[in-house]
């Protein structure tokens, strides 16, 4: 045992060396990170859309169509950007990617409520981005309920009802709503949580792919084993020590970021927040050891380890959820430790769980911590033979 | 006139030893294949397979319901009525739904107080409080939309009986709750399919990244084995830029003709991707879109020292890039300034462009300022790969 810490401890030094030489170190644990967590905090600063532009065709021209234009146009989502003539430019301006929605009051809709008569507005909108669909959905329904409720109102008030009374007629169940966790539906709330540690797993894995796979490249492996006293497992802790600790760090940043400068609520324990930011990063590490371990190659390893990395958002289920995916889809978005760091992050920060729910995520993240270790020999071998090193 | 023709068969030259040498290092380096030919086939079908379900179908929710009466009851009716939600649960207390809710077993909650059949049967107005979670909005979406509609659809029908008890005719009864009808309709995707939603602005923003990171990888090389030193053909001090360039260009423009085939030929089709666009079309916007991001990678290319560097530097630009587009999360939402910026990058142009052509079957006149700025975008980069080109090029030929 004290052998195992005087040689990690010799790695460590090697090692702290070549990271004061090697500027590709101090660029992606550091530099790009915080680069990316700043594009993050600005592209999501808005944290609302606000005013999309719809065409109208008002086809009947009068003061009650008038009326209902001006209510979608004043509402958050929507902005009347066009009056058109006819659906067919309307539609052109559609195409041409100058509105996204389509309002159309057809003709006699002053006529036909006035006398009493159903009448009729449609919308078209575009469903090519389904997030402004659904809130131009929402906002323009919206709109359209509280003018057609403006109308009932009038008409039972003029059959003598006083208003409380109308309103309890035209509206017999009304809901109060409560959104809990991310009260103001904003985008930044729950998308930068999920793409600032999308970006911390890309560079720990590629940092530690970098920081073995090179050592192969450069045929320099066995000098590294030689310093480790041929203990793979004081060389491996040696060569990704140093990475873990200032990806912590930025990690930490990342956290005062998100929390801090982007508002996120943080309504559970900060504590287990930064436990599982150790095992995330720890359990990219460890993957990304086995890559280059199996492949021996750096610029394949970094092609494959990348290409899984970036993978893992889209199988998180934060955007399109697990639950909705086909059964082997769902199975395959276990293989990223990244799924389940989301559930902690969603847990602890927004929903503020109790601690213990979280207690499985990070026994998962435990796991994809220990398994690929089990490969560790293999890297031994990769790098104690000569026909392992200075591959593409 | 002499010596014009033998510019010109050095020119054929030294074009047909950089394509040759092109493919070669493509093709012989597996980490380049990944990227360059195989990356776009494991992407575009692994997210569609991922995506490939399309819409979030019954979300569980908890209902409490503290009424326990045939109003209450029909009211519950409705939630599981729609496609969107199922009531898996009911619990008795707020507590319960709490830990059902932590445990991911629902993901909104209905409170049905006691008086709610009470207050409905007095002419009174019935209030039942919903709970919902936004921490994912595409869940948050379903739940409420669906609750929602079976609550005003269940309010709509107590006014309607109310009114014909009171005397009103069906027309005017109808008229009278609700004047107005909401008809909405969606376009291009009448589903809201998620999968129709993000594929294709996901496959263009691929295209760009694996050449970007692809021609960077081959320009790592180049430097690494002074390959700008070793073409230059015997008798000449140097290469020419145009040659080389243009020997680029043609071996990814070839290698993208056929991947690209496929994926706007078949994998289209095999995932049902809205393909409304005609041939022509999408080729006039295919071709200035490639050469825009050609020359961009070529650009980057002479600027990489090792091979490795492309995909450690240029991998996590993908998810920015793809946000910059507008095409996923709505350019509403971003900074102006920063959306403006994102111009800079052909998949901006080329992911609204395709969107309209392939979604909403727009023609060629229709996405003519996207075209317009994808052929600027190739010549602005197109001058900085070849002044960078001519760098490298004039430097190894001082060496030799």
């Amino acid at each position: 045992m004290p052998n195992f810490f005087s040689d990690t401890f010799a790695v460590l030094k090697r090692e702290i060396r070549r990271i004061f030489r090697q500027p590709m170190y101090w660029t992606l644990t550091v530099f790009l990170p915080l680069a990316a967590f700043s594009f993050f905090a600005i592209l999501l600063s808005k944290g609302v859309s606000r005013d999309i532009p719809v065409a109208v065709v008002d086809q009947d021209q009068t003061s009650l169509s008038r009326k209902v234009v001006q209510m979608i146009d004043a509402t958050p989502t929507a902005r009347v950007a066009f009056g058109a003539q006819s659906m067919e430019e309307a539609e052109r301006l559609i195409r041409e990617g100058k509105v996204m929605g389509i309002v159309q009051i057809p003709p006699f809709f002053e006529k036909n409520i006035l006398s009493n008569r159903q009448t009729h507005i449609e919308t078209y909108l575009s469903g090519t981005n389904i997030t402004v669909n659904g809130l131009l959905t929402k906002d323009l329904q919206t709109a359209v309920m509280t003018f057609s409720s403006g109308i009932q109102l009038q008409l039972l008030t003029k059959q003598g009802l006083t208003e409380k009374q109308a309103m309890a007629q035209l509206m017999p169940v009304r809901f109060d709503k409560h959104v809990l966790f991310n009260p103001y539906i904003n985008y930044a709330y729950y998308l930068s949580p999920s793409f600032m540690p999308m970006m911390l797993l890309i560079f720990t894995i590629m940092a530690t792919i970098f920081a073995i796979g090179v050592e192969l490249k450069r045929g320099s492996a066995k000098e590294w084993l030689d310093t480790a006293n041929g203990s793979i497992f004081a060389a491996f802790v040696g060569k990704i020590l140093p990475i873990t600790l200032v990806m912590f760090l930025t990690s930490e940043l990342m956290f005062l970021i998100i929390f801090k400068v982007v508002g996120v609520p943080l309504n559970g324990s900060l504590t287990v927040l930064t436990i599982s930011n150790l095992l995330f990063i720890l359990s990219y590490q460890s993957i990304g050891t086995l890559i280059i371990a199996l492949l021996s190659n750096l610029r394949l390893a970094l092609s494959i380890g990348g290409g899984y990395s970036v993978l893992a958002f889209s199988f998180s289920g934060l955007t399109f959820p697990i639950m909705a995916m086909s059964e082997p889809m769902q199975w395959f978005s276990n293989i990223f430790p990244f799924t389940f760091y989301t559930d902690i992050i969603i847990d602890q920060a927004l929903r503020g769980a109790p601690v213990i729910y979280s207690f499985h995520d990070m026994g998962v993240l435990c796991l994809f911590i220990i398994l690929p270790l089990l490969w560790l020999p293999r890297l031994r071998t990769v790098c104690s033979e000569k026909k392992y090193w200075g591959r593409l | 006139m002499n010596r014009c023709s033998r510019q010109i068969s050095s020119y054929w030259l030294q074009f047909r030893t950089v394509l040759r040498n092109e493919y070669r290092t493509i093709f012989t380096d597996a980490g380049v294949v990944l990227v360059v030919i195989l990356a776009i086939f494991i992407y575009s079908t692994l997210y569609s397979l991922g995506y490939g379900t399309e819409v979030l179908r019954n979300v569980p929710i908890g209902v409490i319901d503290q009424s326990k009466t045939p109003a209450s009851r029909q009211l519950i009716e409705t939630f599981s009525a729609g496609p969107n939600t199922v009531v898996a649960y009911e619990p008795s207390s707020m507590e319960e739904a709490k830990r059902l809710f932590f445990d991911r077993e629902i993901y909104g909650i209905v409170y049905i107080p006691s008086d709610y059949e009470q207050k409905l049967l007095g002419g009174q107005m019935a209030t039942v409080s919903l709970y919902m979670d936004a921490s994912y909005f595409l869940m948050y979406r379903q739940v409420f939309q669906e609750v929602v509609t079976g609550i005003n659809a269940t309010g709509a029908m107590v006014e309607f009986q109310r009114l014909i008890a009171k005397g009103a005719n069906i027309p005017q009864a109808m008229a009278t709750t609700q004047p107005i009808i909401y008809q909405g309709h969606n376009l291009f995707n009448p589903y809201l399919g998620y999968g129709t939603f993000v594929m294709p602005a996901i496959i263009i923003v691929i295209i760009q990244q694996t050449l970007l990171i692809g021609l960077g990888m081959i320009g790592g090389t180049w430097r690494e084995f002074n390959l700008y030193g070793k073409l230059i053909p015997p008798g000449r001090k140097c290469m020419s830029t145009l040659p080389v360039m243009a020997g680029k260009t043609f071996a990814y423009i070839s290698v993208y003709a056929v991947t690209l085939t496929y994926i706007f030929g078949l994998h289209y089709k095999l995932f049902h991707l809205p393909a409304n666009g005609d041939t022509g079309t999408i080729i006039a916007l295919l071709i200035p879109y490639l050469l825009a991001c050609i020359n961009l990678g070529i650009a980057i290319s002479t600027v990489c020292r090792y091979r490795e560097q492309s995909i450690m530097l240029l991998l996590w630009t993908s998810i920015p890039i793809l946000m910059l587009s507008g095409a996923s999360l709505p350019r509403e939402a971003i900074p102006d300034w920063l959306y403006a910026f994102g111009q800079i990058f052909p998949s901006s142009h080329g992911v609204q462009g395709f969107i309209r052509v392939q979604s909403m079957g727009a023609n060629l006149e229709e996405v003519m300022p996207e075209v317009r700025n994808l052929w600027i975008l190739t010549l602005i980069y197109g001058g900085m790969a070849a002044i960078g080109i001519r760098y490298r090029l004039r430097k190894a030929g001082a060496k030799m």
